[in-house]
């Protein structure tokens, strides 16, 4: 910008009051205005609206955020969901040859985890009996609309859930529908491979606390690997061989979240 | 990752800021903030610092934003009156209660785009070409959506309306 320049841009104004011009440029743009009232009047009601804006919205910056966005604890979440599967899976291996000598090996367990579970592995029982023999509606929402599904059932859940990918297992997503849970809402997605097995896998909000280690458990006829982690609790349920679904399992928990 | 956390988290005031401007909701702000923040979270290791933390903070911001306004189809509530901020006490030389709710009106007239412009240059006093790097956008037409919000502002502020502030 020059002083010798008779005309002055929009821009110049802009930048005058937006307050990036250098000493020199600011000197020019005030000597610009002793002369051009109109333009004087424009950049005082710019000015003026600079200020009422920040009235408007610049004490939002100085309330203290709530809760729900602490950076760290929405990073702990996430952790606990894709860090430390390794240490589960391993738990995982380690249970599982529990429950392979002991049947409902809960029964080994302490009394108050067992108690907590046990209703989340007959919800999921229940669920998945009645929704797998389905042929013509066994889903809600069908697979072809996965991240309309996966962006409802997190709403739902209030909980980001990432639908897991199980093809390298051999189980392609039918879909997924939401359902009651003793007055909550639960998830349940189901897959299904090439012979026309069917797996589901049931997700119930929890309140924050203690992850747990995989658990298996025979119920009705029908296997099933079920865990809590930070924010929700899961039971995979499916008539396979324990160790095929323990696989499903340990990479269902790696995807999740 | 902990002084990458701890980066992000002073950029949450900014992100509240520039949320509750962009939606003139504070329940539907703070959800806009903490799905930016899973993201941007989410994608940390992906991310390598080229460029400032804060303008990919408002570009993921601004994804989700216009992905949401998108889906709604819908441009913000007005500001409800209670949630402006309470008066100046005894400043003539602030804005007073009425400007600032008339100036609430206009700026949910403005298009999105002008509005985003806008609130990054006067609000978050990003320099007009960070601003326009977040808005993924050239300098030229950052100024140009600067110019006519402005104009627009303006107009709706200071014609067909008691001209209050030259009252002694």
């Amino acid at each position: 910008m020059s002083r010798d320049r008779k005309i002055m841009t929009e821009d110049a104004l802009h930048a005058y009051v937006d307050g990036v011009l250098d000493d020199y440029d600011r000197a020019a743009v005030e000597e610009h205005l002793v002369n051009n009232p109109a333009d004087a009047e424009t950049v005082a009601s710019w000015s003026r609206q600079n200020e009422v804006l920040r009235s408007l919205y610049g004490h939002v910056a100085d309330a203290p955020a709530p809760a729900h966005l602490d950076v760290y604890r929405i990073a702990d979440n996430r952790n606990v969901l894709s860090g430390n599967w390794r240490r589960m899976a391993a738990a995982g291996i380690l249970l599982f040859a529990l429950g392979a000598a002991g049947g409902w090996f809960g029964h080994n367990l302490a009394g108050s985890t067992q108690l907590a579970t046990m209703p989340l592995v007959n919800e999921a029982v229940a669920a998945h009996n009645l929704y797998t023999r389905e042929v013509i509606h066994p889903v809600e929402v069908k697979a072809d609309q996965r991240d309309h599904l996966a962006a409802w059932l997190s709403k739902r859940l209030d909980r980001p859930l990432d639908i897991p990918d199980l093809r390298a297992l051999g189980f392609d997503l039918v879909g997924g529908r939401l359902l009651p849970a003793g007055g909550r809402p639960a998830a349940q997605f189901m897959y299904e491979d090439k012979t026309g097995r069917r797996v589901t896998l049931y997700i119930v909000p929890t309140q924050k606390g203690a992850e747990s280690s995989f658990r298996y458990a025979t119920f009705d006829g029908l296997e099933s690997f079920f865990w809590r982690d930070e924010t929700i609790s899961c039971a995979l349920v499916g008539s396979l061989p324990r160790e095929e679904l323990r696989e499903i399992a340990t990479r269902a928990y790696k995807e999740l979240g | 990752m902990s002084q990458f956390l701890d980066e992000i988290e002073t950029c949450v005031p900014a992100l509240r800021r520039y949320a509750r401007g962009l939606t003139h909701d504070a329940d539907i702000a703070d959800d806009l903030v903490q799905d930016c923040l899973e993201r941007a979270i989410r994608k940390s290791g992906l991310w390598r610092p080229s460029g400032p933390l804060k303008a990919w903070l408002f570009r993921i911001l601004l994804n989700i934003y216009r992905n949401d306004l998108r889906r709604r189809r819908r441009t913000p509530d007005p500001l409800p009156f209670d949630m402006l901020p309470s008066e100046p006490q005894g400043l003539a030389a602030q804005p007073g209660r009425l400007a600032l709710a008339e100036t609430a009106r206009a700026m949910q007239t403005l298009p999105s785009e002008q509005r985003e412009a806008l609130l990054l240059v006067v609000i978050e006093g990003l320099s007009y070409a960070d601003a326009a790097s977040v808005l993924g956008i050239p300098v030229g037409t950052l100024m140009s959506r600067l110019g006519r919000a402005r104009a627009t502002l303006r107009q709706l502020t200071e014609t067909g309306a008691p001209r209050l502030r030259t009252v002694k």
